[in-house]
């Protein structure tokens, strides 16, 4: 099989050029985009029945002047960071069997490691602060529950996707997918979980994910064999 | 006297297989032998010619290995390839620049 690029000449444009090609052709070889989209957003659709698990952690604190109080499911403590460390060595596991296939090294590791890191200090982060309270009268009262969102992870670990792969559009839609969930964490908080706050923080950023690998998977079309 | 960016050119690298190889090395953390022979369309014996030359430049590593029981070969960039590739692109980059008339104003 010949395909792709082929050195042409000698001609310094036509040189540059053709480098051009073959990078842009490994590239696109390389990306497999639409699976760690749709596979996390399937993490975080799977995230929404744990939503009502009845056993919450949490404490109340209170000073002179302010009084907060916390609220997480159990359950969803424990899923999310499982989940997610399960979903990156799926996602790490597919890329190499992918390049092993086609012949091409991938840079996924960055990518997984990234996204591992984030899951572990995400679970930290909001152990930290359903022991205190009061951190939420700090900084305006949406901060707090924007800062701790595993969605928020799910974003920062796709900008370092979109650097391993090169690839622009994956970082307008990770950066996008930031905004919203910055957004939607503002509607409800682990400080309220009675209410319908939490399952739109899931459903929207979920269903930017869903609809991202979609578009992903009709772009790179994988069923094609690489040329 | 400033010499001319010719000059500059590693006759290794300044060749057009071998440039597409280390191109193709430095995007790809590491490329099979059998992805570079059909993305550059040569025969086998061409392409491992052209792999000599760079593994003993200091330019690529060669790995030999099985997938299977498929026998595979490796190659991946070594840091000289790395900066050899870069100073080609500059130098490629300064020659254009001089044979390209300047844009009127």
């Amino acid at each position: 099989m010949t395909s792709g690029t082929v050195f042409s000449g000698d001609d310094p444009r036509q040189l540059l050029s053709d480098t051009l090609d073959l990078t842009r052709q490994v590239r696109r070889i390389q990306r497999a985009t639409w699976f760690p989209l749709l596979a996390l957003a399937a993490v975080t659709f799977a995230a929404i029945p744990f939503r009502y698990s009845p056993h919450r952690l949490g404490t109340c604190a209170a000073t002179e002047t302010a009084r907060a109080c916390t609220a997480y499911p159990t359950a969803l403590l424990v899923y999310w960071p499982t989940a997610l460390l399960l979903a990156y060595a799926v996602i790490a596991a597919f890329y190499i069997r992918r390049s092993q296939a086609r012949g091409v090294g991938t840079r996924v590791r960055p990518y997984a490691v990234a996204g591992t890191i984030l899951a572990l200090a995400m679970t930290g982060s909001l152990l930290w602060t359903l022991y205190h309270p009061l951190a939420f009268t700090l900084g305006g009262p949406g901060l707090f529950p924007a800062l701790n969102s595993y969605p928020l992870a799910i974003g920062l670990a796709l900008v370092v996707l979109a650097g391993a792969e090169r690839n622009e559009t994956l970082l307008a839609l990770a950066l996008g997918y930031l905004a919203v969930v910055l957004m939607t964490a503002t509607v409800g908080s682990i400080s309220d979980h009675g209410g319908l706050g939490f399952p739109v923080q899931l459903v929207i950023p979920g269903s930017v994910l869903l609809l991202g690998g979609i578009g992903f998977l009709l772009a790179q079309r994988p069923w094609r064999r690489a040329v | 006297m400033t010499s001319h960016p010719a000059n500059g050119l590693d006759d290794i690298v300044h060749q057009r297989v071998r440039l597409g190889i280390l191109t193709i090395a430095q995007e790809a953390r590491r490329v099979e032998f059998s992805y570079l022979r059909d993305t550059l369309g040569l025969t086998a014996g061409n392409l491992s010619q052209h792999l000599g030359v760079l593994e003993n430049a200091g330019l690529i590593a060669i790995e030999k290995g099985y997938a299977g029981k498929r026998a595979r070969t490796w190659v991946t960039l070594t840091k000289a390839g790395q900066a050899a590739l870069e100073d080609e692109i500059a130098q490629l980059k300064l020659l254009i620049s001089r044979i390209e008339p300047a844009p009127s104003l």
